[in-house]
Formats: C-alpha cells, sequence, structure tokens
C-alpha cells in the first residue's frame, strides 16, 4: 500500500490543478495554470516510471503551450485595438 | 592593423571560454564517455559557443 | 517506500501544492512568481525521485525542468511586462520569493549529492542545482522588477 502513496498524492495534484484550470476564465491566467498543471502531470508520469513521457510532458507543458497561448492572446487583442480593415483584408 | 588583431584574439579567446564550458558540460551530462561522444561534443560546444558568443554581442548591441 | 520517496511525497505536499494554489488565485503577478517557485519544487521533487527509485537517468527530467522552466517564465515576462511593470511588489514580497525559490535548492540537492556514488553523477546533480539556483533568482529579479527599467539586461 505505502508504495502507492506517492501515485496518490501526484494524481490528487493533478486532480486539483486541472479543476482549477478548468475553472480559470481569463485565457491568460489559465495560462498559468495550465503550466502548473504540466509540472503535476509530469510529476505524475515519473512516478508511474514513464520518464520518456514525463520529458516530453515538460517540454510541451513549460515552455511551449505558456507561448503559444500568450502569443495568441497577444495578437487577438493587438487585433481588437486596432480597426476592423485588418480583419476585411 | 594591430587592433585587428586584438580584436581576432579576443573573439577565439572568447569562443575558447564558451567552448571550455560548454565541453564541459557535456562531458558531465552524457552516460558513457569514449571517444565518438568526445568527439561530437566538441563538434556541438564549438557551434554552440559561437551561438553563444553572437548572442552575447546581439544583446549587447540592443 | 523509503526516506527518499517519503521526503518527496512531502514536498508535494508541503511545497508544491501550495504553490499550485496560488497559481491558481490572485493577481497575474503572484501566479507567475507562484508558477516559477512550483517549477523549481518540481524539479526538486524529480531529483527525489530519482534517488528513491535508485535511477540516476531519471535526473535527465529535473536537468530538462531546470532548463525549460526559467525560459517558460521568463515567456510571461516578456509577453506580460505591461502588466507586470504596472506596479511594483513590496521588498518584502521580493525577498521572501527569492529566498523561497532558491533555500530549497541546496537543502534537497546536497543530501543526494552526498547520496549519489561520487563522480560525475555528483557533478551532474551540482550543474542541475546550480542551474535551478541561477534561473529562479533571474525569473524572481526580472518578475519584479520596477516600472520602467531596469532587470532587463540579461536579455
Amino acid at each position: 500500500m505505502s508504495a502507492e502513496l506517492p501515485v496518490a498524492f501526484a494524481l490528487l495534484l493533478v486532480a486539483v490543478a486541472g479543476t482549477a484550470t478548468v475553472l480559470t476564465r481569463d485565457p491568460v491566467r489559465q495560462a498559468a495554470v495550465l503550466a502548473g498543471f504540466g509540472l503535476a502531470l509530469a510529476v505524475l508520469f515519473a512516478v508511474l516510471q514513464a520518464p520518456d513521457v514525463a520529458l516530453s510532458e515538460l517540454a510541451v507543458g513549460t515552455a511551449l503551450t505558456p507561448l503559444m497561448v500568450l502569443l495568441s492572446v497577444r495578437k487577438v487583442r493587438r487585433k481588437a485595438r486596432s480597426e476592423r480593415r485588418e480583419e476585411h483584408e | 592593423m594591430a587592433r585587428r588583431l586584438t580584436a581576432v584574439a579576443q573573439a577565439v579567446a572568447e569562443v575558447a571560454a564558451w567552448w571550455t564550458v560548454l565541453a564541459g558540460l557535456w562531458l558531465v551530462l552524457i552516460q558513457t564517455v569514449d571517444t565518438l561522444e568526445c568527439c561530437v561534443g566538441a563538434g556541438a560546444a564549438l557551434l554552440a559557443a559561437l551561438g553563444g558568443r553572437a548572442a552575447r554581442r546581439a544583446a549587447e548591441q540592443r | 517506500m523509503n526516506g527518499w520517496l517519503a521526503a518527496a511525497c512531502a514536498l508535494l505536499l508541503a511545497g508544491f501544492l501550495p504553490a499550485l494554489l496560488c497559481v491558481c488565485t490572485g493577481p497575474v503577478r503572484r501566479r507567475v512568481l507562484a508558477q516559477n517557485l512550483a517549477t523549481v519544487l518540481a524539479a526538486l521533487v524529480l531529483l527525489l525521485l530519482s534517488q528513491g527509485y535508485a535511477r540516476p537517468s531519471y535526473t535527465d527530467m529535473a536537468l530538462v525542468l531546470a532548463v525549460l522552466g526559467p525560459v517558460g517564465t521568463l515567456v510571461y515576462e516578456r509577453l506580460l511586462r505591461d502588466e507586470l511593470r504596472a506596479a511594483r511588489p513590496s521588498a518584502r514580497v521580493t525577498r521572501t520569493m527569492t529566498v523561497l525559490g532558491v533555500a530549497p535548492v541546496p537543502l534537497v540537492v546536497a543530501p543526494v549529492c552526498a547520496a549519489a556514488a561520487p563522480g560525475r553523477t555528483t557533478l551532474k546533480l551540482l550543474a542541475v542545482g546550480c542551474l535551478l539556483v541561477a534561473g529562479s533568482a533571474l525569473c524572481t529579479r526580472a518578475l519584479t522588477a520596477p516600472p520602467g527599467g531596469g532587470a532587463g539586461d540579461e536579455r
């Protein structure tokens, strides 16, 4: 039983982080929560003896996903701020 | 002429410093040390050293 | 379950979970600072796990996280600069976050180094520790920079 304790804790963290990600509305704040969710998932994969999956999750989740989300948010905001004619082009 | 020689010497010294650090890091991080790994590491460290110098110059020009 | 795994569980519950809860609540700066802290703590948990499972190659995960974590945090700093520089955090917040982000690293890396077989593994662990300390300190400084300049000289 005690060998499964790390798995249980990691699952708990993933559940907390996943729920928080879903409940966050603002995309900028959601990007930060998403990075935390990626960290929790990586710990879960490490505990489940899958270091290769954890490595790819770390690579994608910590740097790539926030970058893409924040770039899209910035682009959308900039477009909304400027004139509408950009949309028609 | 002498100034250009000094500049070249400075560039070589900087790349050599980067190369030493990066090759040392490579040696620490690989699993088994053999000749092939050392050669690949030396090449990769040279590329990364040139990149490091370029990045530092780009950062200083800003 | 050995002592290393117990320590990893304790760090998960006492360090990582509060940091995660801070990421989920509050203003943007607090979230990003807590995310930086969570990155450092997760890397330390991975180090403890690799020692607990007696798999030295698992330290690669901590190494990747130590390299990529500051990159991710600096992405936030770059793209949210206007929001972050709008107000200045109190000196107490800056000091606390710097200490919280740096202090746990030697506390975990030193015992793991002592337990690991001496040689290149020790050097690798020390390199991971140095990367973690440098990345955490750099990110905290960048995130708590005063409005309108400063702390941008690394880039």
